[in-house]
């Protein structure tokens, strides 16, 4: 299991740095100068000059790209181009955000779509299935942008059930993330609802099921105790992998309720140029990538006794 | 059982939509225990409150409440003028024509700092004015605004070359600059390069700022995040990307104007004329990024003040005539609005150096003719807008309002007259015009389509390049560009600004992107550059005008009108372009009584 670990760690080091070579050349080739977009059409050539210096894009592009892996391995991020603040600072207050916003739908919408999944799978065939499958293919098919838009006007400006928007750390954040984590709910119930329901039926028509059957176990058993663990490969890929993404928050749901997680700090770093953050969380979310998949296989192992690692 | 649960579920969303639909949402103003709090949205992350690092709007708009510059706009007089801020008086030109006195203002002081000796603020005083200018020339602290100064105050631009070879960190003291004089702690001689009564434009900027010696060596790096100030509040919570908090200064100098033009009495807005400044015990700002809940808090009495976006401007607001607007019903019953033409002109360049349109000026007036500037105003800005005969802002002394002068007004017949008389009949043989935009958004790309719409009625077939900013700089710069879409917000409210535009020693990459050169307009615009605004003035000004209009280097569009939405309990509101911020004007009704909002 080690040496497995450490081989797939090994094996992560070319993927990354692909991945940094990759964001380096296509910033510093198709993207925005970040000096002329900082400085605007009053810019003199001396502060052209002044700040291509001080932001080290003066030196040639290896010794920047240097320097970008430099910062990236020893974790000193450096800092963003738009208000000078570190980066580790801005990430760390960040991350804590956006999970504040995805974390608790996202365990939430794990028990609620795998237990709507079974219960369709149960009454597979039946005027529910037929009902949930038009509700959640009706619900999939509507961009997220509009469940914001409503879910804002409705809930929160005419019926004054959720604050608008706005954010308070702690606690106090909790009425302001309410209305996000329902709507992250709602949005996410359609694709994780029919995905499982797909491998639940699946599973239903193996051959270790009929045994089960013909061995007297009851529906209830079958499907919580036989089915559930053995649909459990697709289901841990289907989420483990969306772990990293937590982290970046709910872009649009951060921006429409005023929380300052990495979603939104991302957003601003798109739209102001700001390439030291869109750099680096490129590639962090590459390296959180890859050890969430690494952590997919290792527990592979441990909910299927067939798969070893090796 | 499970049926039954599907059909309750249903009926509750259904429910909620119809209760929705069918009004709540009571507005309230916020209970803030008789204290008077101002909530205004911020649209945008400030990026640094250090004056001198700083050259946007969404800083400044912090900075500007919590710093003084020297002089500033007078808030309700108009045209703008500068009024002393710091200054006890407004600097007085001496005898040599270019050296001027400035006198400060007394007993100003600094807020409580930890920076100053026993956290007391200390009073400002000269050696304040003369760190804080050399502060901003200093290249490793003022990256962004120093073209505002350079070349001003003689001596200043060779401190700035000295810092940028020292490195970071250069003792000030250890150099003087030869244009600042001190004479004593409240009094300092400025020379100037030049009689250039321009000069003083940029002492009421945001980024000349005053800051303490004290408070910029105490918080180092930090002094971005932590502003020690003489302005009307102190910054009491510094979120970033939430709710930034500013409080009363309780020792602030300034009081309202007892001044304004005609009508403002009546208005109520010279009813706190003479009283302290600022009027409310605190501002609130909040970052809303996005128009729909901004627009939304502002319905529900959260916020006080909000712009109005395009969108909900064509739900709220109906133009009665030119300069004319007022709210729909049923938003009239509740909010007051208040509208003010921007100083921006909007125009298209042409690049004179281009062998299609910079040799051919029958070609470029058939281009004028055949765009309907007023339509394009109509239905691409929903009004808001006014087209312009000079490349002056109306509001500004020197427009088409001060001079007479005729400009083109859409008529395809003239542009395909024109057309013909350029060699291009019906625009046979005319190849394609390659238009350059400095952005990719929807709505340059809508008002693209206009555009190629109307020059190709008449026969001109218009391409269009949508390029990132800078991409767009790099073309115009270098002159690789043939049409450029582009505009101008003042830096300072005086004329010169503008017409600086297309005099032939600002050609690429300053901002004459057109590569104009004339020699009658080059002459009259350094004959009026430096003069006072009059009859003699405004007469050079309408040639250089028509010289515009018959040489077509450029094709002028219009300047914008900004609105703003109030809600009835807020005072003192007037639209203002050179103080995007003037916070410590605004006064709230108390106690506030709202109605239903719609």
């Amino acid at each position: 299991m080690t040496a497995y670990i450490l081989r797939r760690l090994l094996h992560m080091i070319p993927i990354v740095f692909g991945v940094a070579v990759l964001v380096f050349v296509l910033f510093a080739t198709v993207g925005e100068d970040p000096v002329r977009t900082a400085l605007g059409s009053h810019a003199t050539p001396e502060a052209i000059a002044d700040l291509r210096s001080r932001w080290g894009l003066d030196k040639p592009l290896p010794m920047q790209f240097v320097d970008f892996v430099r910062r990236i391995a020893t974790f000193d991020l450096g800092e963003s181009y738009n208000s000078g603040e570190k980066l580790t600072v801005i990430f760390k207050r960040g991350a804590l955000v956006s999970l504040s916003v995805t974390v608790p739908p996202f365990l939430v919408g794990i028990v609620l779509s795998i237990a709507v999944a079974l219960l369709i799978a149960y009454f597979r065939g039946s005027w529910l299935d037929h009902y949930s499958t038009f509700v959640f293919v009706g619900s999939m098919s509507v961009s997220y942008l509009v469940y914001i838009i409503t879910f804002q006007y409705v809930f929160a400006f005419r019926l004054d059930w959720f604050p608008i928007s706005g954010y308070e750390p702690g606690l106090a954040s909790i009425p302001y993330l309410l209305l996000p984590w329902i709507i992250i709910v709602v949005v996410s119930a359609g694709p994780d609802i029919r995905v499982l329901r797909t491998v639940f039926l699946d599973e239903t028509r193996a051959d270790y099921v009929r045994t089960a059957f013909a061995k007297g176990a009851g529906e209830g058993r079958v499907l919580f105790k036989h089915i559930l663990k053995n649909a459990m490969i697709p289901v841990l890929t289907y989420w483990v992998t969306s772990v990293p993404f937590l982290i970046l928050g709910a872009f649009l749901m951060e921006r429409f309720f005023s929380i300052p997680g990495i979603g939104d700090t991302l957003i601003n770093a798109v739209n102001t140029g700001d390439r030291p953050i869109l750099m680096t969380l490129t590639v962090l979310i590459a390296i959180a990538y890859s050890l969430f998949n690494l952590l997919t296989d290792i527990l592979y192992a441990y909910v299927d006794p067939r798969v070893k690692l090796s | 059982m499970i049926r039954r649960w599907f059909g309750w579920a249903t009926a509750a969303l259904a429910a909620a939509v119809l209760l929705s639909c069918a009004g709540g949402g009571e507005p309230q103003r916020p209970d803030d225990g008789g204290r008077k709090i101002l909530r205004i949205a911020r649209r945008t992350e400030y990026k640094t409150l250090d004056p001198a690092g700083q050259f946007d709007s969404a800083s400044a708009e912090i900075i500007g409440n919590v710093y003084d510059t020297l002089l500033e706009y007078h808030y309700l007089k108009r045209p703008y003028q500068l009024v002393p801020n710091l200054l006890a008086t407004m600097p007085e030109k001496q005898a040599d024509g270019v050296t001027y006195l400035f006198t400060l203002r007394r007993g100003v002081r600094f807020i409580d700092s930890p920076a100053f000796p026993g956290g007391v603020g200390r009073e400002l005083t000269i050696d304040d004015i003369i760190y804080s200018i050399k502060r901003f020339a200093d290249a490793h602290v003022n990256a962004k605004s120093y073209i505002l100064m350079q070349g001003v105050i003689v001596g200043l631009d060779e401190f700035r070359e000295a810092t940028r070879t020292h490195g970071k960190g250069m003792d000030y003291a250890s150099r003087d600059v030869a244009g600042l004089r001190r004479i004593d702690d409240h009094r300092l001689e400025v020379r100037f390069t030049g009689p250039n009564p321009l000069a003083l434009y940029p002492l009421a900027a945001t980024p000349m700022s005053i800051v303490a010696r004290e408070a910029v060596e105490h918080y180092g790096d930090d002094f971005g995040s932590n502003p020690v100030g003489t302005g009307p509040f102190v910054l009491v919570q510094n979120d970033r990307r939430g709710t930034v908090v500013l409080a009363k200064n309780r020792d602030y100098h300034g009081s309202y104007p007892s001044e304004g033009e005609s009508g403002h009495r009546e208005a109520g807005l010279l009813d706190a004329g003479g009283r302290q400044l600022p009027l409310v015990d605190e501002v609130h700002l909040p970052l809303i990024e996005e128009s729909q809940p901004a627009m939304l808090r502002f319905r529900k009495g959260a916020l006080d003040l909000h712009t109005v976006d395009r969108d909900n401007f064509i739900k709220m607001v109906e133009r009665l005539d030119a300069d004319s607007f007022r709210l729909k019903p049923p938003y009239s019953e509740y909010f007051r609005m208040s509208w003010e033409e921007a100083l921006t002109c909007e125009y298209i360049a042409f690049n004179m150096r281009d062998p299609l349109v910079g040799k051919n000026r029958a070609l470029r007036q058939a281009m004028a003719y055949a765009l309907d500037v007023e339509e394009y105003i109509k239905i691409m800005l929903n009004g808001r807008g006014e087209s312009l005969a000079t490349i002056v802002p109306h509001p500004i002394a020197g427009s088409e309002r001060d001079i007479d002068v005729s400009y083109y007004r859409y008529d395809p017949e003239k542009a395909r007259a024109k057309l013909a008389e350029a060699g291009y009949p019906g625009g046979e043989g005319l190849p394609d015009i390659y238009f350059d935009f400095r952005s990719t958004t929807k709505e340059m790309r809508q008002g693209f389509e206009f555009i190629r719409y109307q020059l190709a009625s008449v026969g001109i077939r218009a391409v269009a390049r949508f390029l990132t900013f800078s991409a767009y700089l790099q073309r115009v710069e270098s002159g690789n560009f043939q049409v450029g879409s582009s505009g101008w917000f003042a830096d300072y409210p005086d004329a010169e600004n503008f017409y600086q535009l297309l005099y032939s020693k600002n050609g690429p990459p300053g901002p004459n992107m057109s590569s104009f050169a004339d020699a009658e307009y080059d002459r009259l615009y350094e004959e009026s550059r430096f003069m006072e605004n009059g009859p003699e003035r405004f007469a050079k000004f309408k040639r250089m005008a028509e010289i515009i209009r018959d040489e077509v280097p450029v094709i002028l569009r219009f300047n914008q009108l900004a609105f703003s939405l109030y809600q009835k309990w807020l005072r003192n509101v007037v639209g203002h372009m050179m103080n995007d911020a003037p916070y410590k004007y605004l006064d709230l009704e108390q106690p506030a009584v709202r109605e239903e909002a719609p």
